[in-house]
């Protein structure tokens, strides 16, 4: 009896937590579909449009190169990061390299500086390179930002896996880089990957350095969004629009990856 | 032709020392067993001899040839872990297989190869599966498989039974002695299961804190241990250990008198075996006390009794009965082998006139 | 052996990416943070003024008032963070199909822009048309008309709530892998004793739950101390200057009103409030892995 009653308020309460979190993401979905004058009344009924899609797409807004530009930052600072960030999460997993606490700590430290201290010497030095508004200086930043933290995560993900193979392996004949060509990257490749996802969602959100250091051409999709704010008055139903254009690529990749986002984000921390 | 030797080799982590500097020579063909409780620097010897742990000191010689700095690649080793070390995003056949790929061999010789070892482990069925769809016996015959596949001089194996059942832990014990009759490869085999090493061993290297204590056939190891540490570590059920004085001819114990020709001894520890040691029905036996526990195996009754601070285990008949808390007497078989220690430093005493004790009842 | 170079050489791709795009700016930040520099007036830094913009920083109102506003706002979100990921983990870790379907949507707050969900909630907290403002409004009637954004107090509440919700579920996250690292029987055999599922919680789990729970505390802290982006799109630091944080102030002196040199020394004060944090965080996570293995 008592039990059943526990049961009820656990389900109720997984109910309203559901509803917290989707509350607000389904709610500028709808808006993004609504006409002006029904984003501005608060039903549900309605008629749908893809006016806003076609608008914001279009002059003078130009959605669609903001979706260019982050695709290519996000995307480039992913390949990059990554490759360079595995091969020292396994140097840093499996060597003991002498000074490893401290270079580990070294790398890991950048996470604990604030944006705002390194982003006026980025704006100069990009300005006197004449590198402002260019996708370049946008990779070279988030790289900094990124590298650290996706070299943290896939050495945790590496340090979960058990080194017997790759011993088997240099047992049988494998060189190292052999062996991790051929058996830890495998491994490692869930991990890899949730790293790689988290890396490129971290990037296309990063809102800070975009924007001081973009103007017009260069411009990510979450600054865009500001964009939308005129001396009127702010044009929701054009902001929901863009909002399901950035929302919508990152939250696939982030439900591929639910499943390994715990064990990437203690994999470092607990263990 | 394939033996091993490790001269004055000596590992240490900062100030720890997991091997003491020592040397030893594994005869080519022999099946060495390093055994010995965890920690005791066995598995780090054989990690050493593999190339996957660095020596802190002294030299590893695989068929006369340094190999000190070579990488294990180099050495022509094979080496089966305790957890298998498969690879798991291979197949069975691949994993077999990955060795063969590393040394050049070409394709169709790869194949068949693979075909006739698979065969030999009785894996052929399973050679398209994945290790995580197979049992714990079937991956431990993969790691096998993949050991033998390139016929190496030398093999390691670091508790390749560890992990099984027990069962199944004595079927693959024939299965290794089988295959190390057939293959009559040079093998270093680290346990720490007596009886693993009592039945595959031509030699036994016993380990305490880094060091080798004796290094002896099983048979030498059985009937002659150099120390307490050895004495009661080899035999299940193990060795009897009873601290005593020898005078006027006996050794004394509380409830124990044994006669012993040899001169007064104080502070030694008296060693017997539980199945050294029988029922009597005398009552002024050699043994005496009440019965603390009865354990019966099947084929006999492990008989525990307790005098005082002493206790001494024996091994009766099956069909033995009796209360606990009852007075027993035991006596010593004809023929049985007894051991002397010293008490300070365990070691075996040694009489020049006998080379071990044997008991002959005077009746 | 070639391993010691290797392990060299698998380190130098990250290390030159990291130190090329962070050493620099660092080294070129501190210089400026002891220079006097207006951009407006000049365009390379100005003449040297030893600790003069520090000193400035701590008589100057609008600094005092950023400390003040990021204090508030650290605690709070660190605080109730903490506390709902905890809840929230405990009750997630039980199996369920709601369970299930509520730990895979849990991971949507975190991937959403920072930006984007300011945006969305300066939207929904309208007075007029704004859905929360509204529905709140209808669920209490003193609510009515309330205007969200533009009383310094609530601004600041609202403001507190996007943090928290994007970033409870990165830290329950972290709470639900601390809690698979407790072994099972610890309160299985609580519960053979007889104690109650309460007492468990607070008498068993979480006092085994301490150094995650230490890790997760100086890890939010240390992102709220950073954020910055939904202040740009929610509050605007207003009403006034009520959610000016110390980021948001940093960015405003350095790119509003163009005083690189102040901007330049707020900034390391910020970083060396940071730093210390982290040393902390560092310090707890190597104690923590000497306990865990001991």
């Amino acid at each position: 009896m008592i039990k059943r009653f526990y049961w009820c308020v656990e389900r109720a309460l997984l109910f309203m937590i559901s509803s917290i979190i989707l509350f607000p993401i389904l709610w500028m979905f709808l808006t993004a579909f609504k006409l002006p004058r029904d984003a501005y009344s608060i039903s549900i009924i309605f008629t749908p449009t893809l006016n806003n899609f076609l608008t914001v797409f279009a002059e003078p807004w130009n959605l669609g190169s903001m979706v260019m530009n982050s695709v290519i930052v996000a995307g480039t600072t992913v390949l990059i990061a990554v490759p360079c960030a595995s091969l020292a999460a396994y140097s840093f997993s499996r060597f003991r390299v002498r000074g490893r606490k401290f270079l580990f700590f070294l790398i890991l430290s950048t996470q604990f500086i604030p944006a705002v201290v390194i982003v006026l010497p980025f704006f100069l030095m990009f300005r006197d390179l004449g590198l402002l508004d260019t996708r370049f200086a946008l990779i070279i930043v988030n790289l900094a930002i990124v590298t650290p933290f996706v070299t943290w995560m896939i050495k945790g993900f590496i340090d979960a896996i058990p080194s017997d193979s790759e011993e088997a392996a240099m047992i049988d004949g494998a060189s190292r880089l052999r062996v991790i060509r051929d058996i830890v990257l495998p491994m490692a490749m869930p991990g890899i990957l949730t790293s790689s996802i988290f890396c490129f969602i971290l990037t296309w959100n990063e809102f800070l350095f975009a924007l001081i250091l973009t103007r017009r051409d260069a411009v990510t999709l979450p600054i865009g969004l500001v964009s939308f704010r005129t001396e009127h008055g702010d044009l929701w139903e054009l902001m929901s629009a863009a909002g399901v254009m950035i929302t919508v690529p990152i939250f696939i990749m982030a439900l591929l990856i639910q499943k390994h986002f715990t064990r990437g984000m203690t994999a470092g921390a607990v263990k | 032709m394939s033996e091993v030797q490790l001269v004055d080799i000596e590992k240490r982590y900062g100030t720890f020392i997991a091997v003491q500097k020592q040397s030893l020579t594994i005869h080519n063909g022999e099946f060495l067993v390093l055994l010995g409780p965890s920690g005791c620097g066995k598995t780090t010897i054989l990690r050493m001899i593999a190339g996957l742990e660095e020596i802190t000191s002294g030299d590893i010689l695989i068929a006369n040839d340094r190999v000190n700095d070579k990488p294990p690649k180099d050495r022509d080793i094979a080496m089966v872990f305790q957890n298998y070390g498969l690879y798991p995003h291979m197949t069975v056949q691949q994993n077999i297989t990955y060795p063969l790929k590393l040394s050049g061999v070409n394709r169709d010789a790869r194949d068949a190869r693979v075909k006739e070892i698979a065969n030999k482990v009785e894996l052929s069925p399973l050679l398209k599966r994945r290790p995580s769809e197979l049992s714990g016996g079937q991956r431990q015959r993969v790691a096998l498989a993949r050991a033998i596949v390139r016929t190496p001089k030398i093999f390691l194996m670091d508790e390749p039974l560890s992990n099984l059942d027990a069962k199944l832990r004595g079927t693959m014990r024939a299965e290794l002695k089988h295959l190390h009759h057939e293959l009559g490869a040079t093998t270093v085999y680290v346990t720490h299961d007596q009886m693993e090493a009592m039945t595959l061993a031509s030699r036994i290297a016993v380990m305490d804190e880094g060091r080798i204590v004796q290094l002896d056939t099983p048979k030498k190891i059985y009937s002659e241990p150099a120390n307490i540490f050895v004495a009661g570590f080899i035999g299940s059920p193990p060795m009897n250990l009873i601290e005593g004085k020898v005078s006027n001819g006996s050794f004394i114990a509380p409830g124990i008198k044994i006669p012993i020709s040899i001169g007064n001894q104080k502070n030694v520890i008296l060693g017997i075996r539980p199945e050294d040691i029988e029922l009597s029905d005398a009552s002024d036996s050699e043994i005496s006390g009440q019965i603390y526990a009865m354990e019966l195996t099947g084929d006999a009754t492990l008989i525990t009794l307790r005098n005082g601070t002493s206790s001494i285990c024996a091994r009766g008949p099956a069909d033995y009965e009796a209360q606990i808390n009852a007075a027993c007497q035991l006596t010593l078989r004809s023929g049985a082998r007894i051991h002397l220690f010293d008490k300070t430093t365990g070691q075996r005493l040694r009489y020049k006139s006998l080379t071990n004790l044997l008991y002959r009842k005077n009746k | 052996m070639q391993d010691k170079s290797l392990s060299y050489a698998l380190l130098v791709p990250a290390f030159v990416v990291v130190l090329a795009t962070t050493l620099y700016p660092l080294g070129y930040s501190l210089a400026t943070a002891f220079r006097e520099w207006d951009l407006t007036r000049q365009i390379r830094p100005g003449a040297f003024v030893g600790f003069d913009n520090f000193a400035y920083a701590f008589s100057e109102t609008g600094f005092q008032n950023s400390i003040w506003v990021t204090t508030i706002f650290v605690v709070v979100s660190v605080a109730v963070t903490l506390v709902l990921a905890m809840s929230l983990a405990l009750l997630l870790r039980r199996k369920g199909r709601m369970h299930t379907f509520t730990r895979i949507i849990l991971i949507l707050p975190f991937a959403m822009s920072p930006a984007l969900i300011g945006v969305s909630y300066r939207f929904m907290f309208n007075p007029e048309f704004g859905v929360l403002a509204k529905g709140l409004a209808g669920i209490f009637p003193s609510l009515a008309g309330v205007p969200w954004l533009a009383d310094p107090n609530l601004a600041m509440g609202v403001l507190l709530a996007t943090d928290i919700w994007h970033w409870t579920p990165y830290m329950t996250f972290m709470c639900l892998g601390g809690l698979a690292s407790i072994p099972k029987e610890t309160e299985e055999s609580a519960r053979i004793d007889g104690a109650s599922t309460l007492r468990i919680v607070f008498g068993i789990v979480l006092p085994q739950m301490k150094g995650i729970l230490a890790i997760t505390a100086v890890l939010k802290t240390i992102f709220a101390l950073k954020m910055f982006d939904q202040v740009v799109t929610l509050t605007g630091g207003g009403p006034g200057r009520s959610t000016e944080t110390l980021a948001y102030f940093i960015f405003n002196v350095g790119f509003k009103w163009y005083d690189m040199g102040y901007a330049s020394a707020l900034a390391w004060i910020l970083t060396a409030i940071m730093m210390l944090i982290s040393i902390w965080y560092v310090r707890m996570l190597i104690s923590d892995k000497k306990m865990a293995t001991a």
